[in-house]
């Protein structure tokens, strides 16, 4: 609540730049990153005091130049997504227009007089005339029945948005208005820490990290496309966008159909998956619904072993031979069935490499804390210092984050439209994943003397992930922008 | 809490009571209990329309946060309508829930539901068959409410063809309010319905 605060939006560009430039701790050029790695994205990780800061400060600008209470301007901000530009602008051509859009004030003024009170008509009591309040529509109620109105609201989670009691009466109660009629204290700390929710939703620079009660707040400078955020406090990695988990080189729109038919189709897909063979001979689907491996074709009558899917009559007393686990590809693959199960292949396929590499993922997050004891150990042990084997840290955090995209180009190819497009896709993806296990496998085997090998092999993957972002993200952000 | 909605209550019922719609037939408000919290109204089906002639109760719950929460309400007879539930009778407006405002009363809420049978809101519907067959036939939809009406609300229209088609269902042992459901659903084609019942 500074009085000096004539500070504007754009001043802060400029210190964040270099604030947030410098801080990137693994990446190998770190000159104008803007180029170099497509995901690149310009925000700031704010504490909760910062954030009520920088909204203060949009408050203060606009009650000072506007002339209204804070409170007020809060209405309109929330309104007009925190543009306090914008508003001043419009508020100078028609102020009338601005409060009514805001709903501060009643777009048709209302009647009733002041002095003209009777029985308040929420409670019909018949309190004394100073007892009685309104908001700028002039619809007056008791005090009590206003106190018990926000307690109900604020107790449902209604904050910026509570209205007047009259009928079809859309005028928002502002903030001084609430408090001055909510004594208890602990109703007013919610009312606040709601507004402050409220505030940071409807501000379109800013969004709360979505990790399990984390308490940082991302900024974004800019509007457009998928937006990579790592959370200061929780390490996350989040879209911007959308709140879910960064995602390039799939857009928004394509990963929130893929998580949800994820949701849907896995139980589904797993059940039949698990459940139903195709009969060896005229490939028709077959559910096994009971206990016996001796399987009958109800179409053909062609007798079968479950297990190896190897012909009945070969099974005598080795029968137990086939328990042991393999399962012919070429006798399940054939499959002239339906389309829906071609369909289901397909998902499959890019679902089980999905979910493989986010498996890898969490398996890589271990060998990261093996590679510190590992080094520790070296160190120790007087093979280099801390500083020779910084580089190994370095390549593995780097195989975290290629695989990481690697996992988000199954959706995106799932999604693609067969042509010379996703073949050249495809081939990208292939490329990309051969590097990765490139990589994996020098890092978990690496030494002090591999150490030109190591990095030529970090170069190369990180080479392949930014062509393929760079070949892919750009129609990403025109679709998705397009879809919005 | 529970005093002011009590109070509101006892004030409101007054109010329904003096009121012209009572005298004219339109609404009804009577007591459950004296406890004030559970109340049944009663409205007339509105002329010309397919409910004219019946008369539909409805059960009013008055929360502990009342007027500061919605009344919750939802019919007890049964009626074909787009924006009320064939099921469980539960209602689809918008005073009801959001745009509920605390100076409204039993009385504006009546008459809003009242309102709501002259005029549904399709495009808005709490019972997707009933809006899909009101979207796509409204003819069949206007005779399916009368027979509804008739049948539930007391309403004067019998219509022979669809109680002989109730009747083959009842005969082949299904439970009447069921084959109702089902012939309605399935636009009476007693075959899809009989199918449907059966599979």
């Amino acid at each position: 609540m500074s009085a000096e605060s004539d500070m504007e939006y754009s001043d802060n560009d400029g210190d964040d730049y270099d604030y947030y430039g410098g801080q990137d701790d693994c990446d190998m050029e770190t000159i104008d990153r803007s180029k170099s790695d497509p995901e690149y994205f310009l925000y700031s990780c704010l504490k909760v005091e910062e954030v009520e800061k920088l909204l203060n400060e949009s408050i203060e600008l606009l009650s000072n130049s506007l002339q209204v209470t804070p409170s007020l301007a809060k209405v309109m901000l929330h309104t007009y997504e925190w543009n306090a530009q914008d508003i001043i602008n419009k508020y100078k051509e028609n102020a009338i227009e601005v409060l009514v859009y805001s709903r501060v004030k009643p777009r048709v003024p209302t009647l009733q007089g002041s002095s003209s009170r009777t029985a308040c008509a929420v409670c019909a009591n018949i309190p004394p005339i100073h007892n009685y309040s309104a908001l700028a529509c002039g619809h007056y109620f008791c005090n009590d029945c206003w106190a018990m109105h926000f307690e109900v609201q604020i107790m449902q989670g209604v904050s910026n948005t509570i209205q007047c009691m009259a009928q079809e009466c859309e005028v928002r109660a502002p903030e001084d208005f609430v408090l001055s009629h909510v004594p208890k204290p602990t109703l007013r700390e919610r009312y606040q820490q709601f507004m402050f929710k409220d505030h940071v939703k409807s501000h379109p620079q800013l969004r709360f990290c979505p990790g399990p009660n984390c308490q940082w707040i991302f900024r974004a400078w800019v509007r457009e496309g998928p937006r990579r955020v790592e959370c200061h406090g929780c390490e996350l990695l989040t879209c911007f966008s959308c709140g879910a988990p960064h995602h390039a080189p799939t857009d928004c729109a394509t990963i929130r159909r893929w998580l949800t038919k994820c949701a849907d189709d896995s139980e589904t897909a797993n059940y039949i998956s698990a459940h139903t063979k195709d009969c060896p001979k005229c490939q028709i689907c077959i559910e096994k619904n009971g206990g016996c491996n001796h399987m009958q074709c109800g179409a053909c009558r062609h007798d079968f072993c479950w297990v190896c899917l190897g012909d009945w009559k070969a099974h005598g007393s080795e029968y137990y031979e086939c328990s042991r686990y393999k399962e012919d590809p070429n006798l399940a693959n054939d499959s002239q069935h339906a389309q829906a199960r071609e369909a289901l292949k397909k998902y499959l396929h890019y679902y089980e490499r999905w979910e493989n590499h986010a498996r890898s993922l969490k398996l890589e997050e271990q060998t990261l804390a093996n590679l510190k004891s590992r080094i520790n150990q070296k160190v120790m042990a007087g093979e280099g210092t801390w500083i020779d084997w910084q580089y190994l840290w370095d390549s593995a955090k780097l195989l975290k984050r290629c695989r990481y995209t690697l996992q988000y180009t199954y959706p995106f190819a799932y999604y693609m439209e067969v042509g010379p497009r996703k073949e050249l896709f495809e081939y990208q993806q292939a490329q990309l994943e051969a590097e990765i296990e490139n990589l994996s496998w020098k890092v978990e085997r690496a030494e002090t003397t591999d150490r030109g090998d190591l990095e030529n092999q970090m170069d190369i993957a990180e080479k392949r992930r930014t062509t393929l972002l760079k070949d892919f993200l750009d129609i990403n952000v025109a679709s998705s922008s397009s879809k919005v | 809490m529970a005093n002011i909605a009590a109070k509101r209550i006892k004030r409101e019922f007054k109010e329904v009571m003096k009121s012209e719609e009572v005298a004219g037939g339109a609404i009804k408000l009577e007591l459950v209990d004296n406890s004030w919290t559970e109340l049944q109204g009663t409205i007339a089906g509105p002329p010309d329309t397919p409910y004219e002639g019946g008369t539909f109760l409805l059960e009013i719950k008055v929360p502990e946060t009342y007027p500061f929460n919605p009344p919750k309400i939802r019919f007890i007879t049964k009626i074909w309508h787009p924006n009320v539930s064939s099921v469980t009778g539960a209602i689809c407006l918008d005073i009801l829930k959001d745009q509920w405002a605390a100076a409204l009363t039993l009385r504006t809420v009546l008459l809003s539901i009242q309102a709501l049978l002259s005029a549904a809101e399709p495009n808005d519907p709490q019972d997707a068959v009933v809006a899909k067959q009101y979207r796509d036939n409204l003819f069949l939809f206007n005779l399916t409410a009368r027979h509804w009406t008739n049948v539930y609300a007391g309403g004067p229209s019998n219509i022979t063809d669809f109680n002989d088609m109730v009747q083959r269902l009842l005969d082949m042992g299904v439970e009447e309010h069921q084959a109702r459901v089902a012939l309605s659903t399935y636009d009476w084609e007693l075959e899809r319905a009989t199918e449907q019942l059966f599979s």
